[in-house]
């Protein structure tokens, strides 16, 4: 089965169907979606800006990794479930919009990229973060995050925008 | 002068039909500028209310985090202002009639009260009162979160 064919399976269901018909839904669901990414998105930007030494460079980068986390995985989760809610309503409509899949691939990027920084440097933070220095590798990673997680933004504001201009 | 007749003149002001005359893809790159801010503002205010509700970076001083946030939330708010004019100035009689749009007025004019009064007299201070940093807390996220959403529901309703 095609992504399309099983999109479009969603896209019919009741649940799509009802959620593309609710007057209050959409907007909802878009706004949580929102929400969610500047919870996320916006905390990971700073910790990426402590990281490069251009934020909060009086506080320790543990700190900033570590109490901050859990707030970044919370708001992940609720921008992950409802952008499933998104695909679900209007799956087939959006996987036609180029950015769309360019964005899930930068979201891919920007996973995989947060993870070699935490295999390779997040367990070790304790002994390189109280150096002038950061590790170069450390410092690449939080660049890589910027530019990826800003360019997933940039690409999920433009869905619609590109949409207008297919139809 | 009503409301509506401001926003009237407003939309057909030669500034704003000049505006609405410019190619459609600076209206997209005006909503990537409000999305850009919008981000800095939220972010910023997050990382000191947090800690004012004892769940952000716990060893940091207030005003330490106030000082560095500052900025971002004045460059924030310099982009959602331009931006959002942008936006607004051509099709000032379609927000006039939008429920989320004064919604979200409302909401922000509230926010920035509370930025300007509470949150600043909250945030000097080093060891501030418990339940007023977290009632300030508390107000400031809602109300700056509120705004977000009201603004995501504007071409919804």
């Amino acid at each position: 089965m095609s992504v399309i064919n099983f999109l479009q399976i969603l896209h019919d269901s009741q649940l799509g169907t009802a959620l593309r018909e609710s007057l209050y839904m959409f907007p909802i669901v878009e706004g949580t979606h929102l929400i969610g990414l500047a919870v996320s998105v916006g905390l990971i930007l700073l910790t990426d800006l402590r990281l490069v030494g251009i934020f909060l460079k009086t506080v320790s980068v543990q700190d900033v990794l570590h109490q901050l986390r859990p707030w970044v995985l919370g708001g992940f989760a609720v921008t992950f479930a409802t952008g499933i809610l998104l695909i679900w309503a209007e799956g087939p409509k959006i996987w036609q919009i180029p950015v769309f899949p360019l964005k899930l691939t930068l979201i891919a990027l920007s996973g995989l990229n947060a993870l070699w920084f935490e295999f390779k440097y997040g367990r070790t933070v304790a002994e390189w973060g109280v150096q002038a220095e950061f590790p170069k590798g450390a410092k690449l990673a939080g660049w890589v995050s910027l530019a990826s997680w800003s360019a997933v933004i940039v690409c999920g504001r433009l869905i619609p925008y590109l949409d207008a201009r297919s139809l | 002068m009503s409301t509506q007749a401001l926003f009237h003149s407003l939309q057909i002001s030669t500034f704003a039909t000049d505006l609405g005359k410019l190619n459609p893809l600076y209206g997209a790159l005006a909503q990537l500028f409000h999305i850009a801010g919008l981000l800095l503002i939220l972010s910023a205010i997050l990382l000191v209310n947090l800690r004012l509700l004892g769940a952000g970076l716990q060893r940091q001083s207030v005003p330490q985090l106030v000082k560095a946030t500052n900025p971002l939330i004045w460059y924030g708010l310099i982009l959602v202002a331009l931006s959002g004019l942008y936006t607004f100035l051509p099709a000032a009689d379609l927000y006039y009639h939008n429920p989320a749009f004064w919604t979200k007025i409302l909401l922000l004019l509230l926010a920035l009260l509370i930025q300007f009064t509470l949150y600043r007299k909250v945030t000097v201070s080093k060891s501030p009162n418990h339940t007023l940093a977290k009632v300030t807390a508390l107000l400031s996220l809602t109300l700056w979160f509120g705004v977000a959403f009201a603004g995501r529901a504007i071409g919804f309703v």
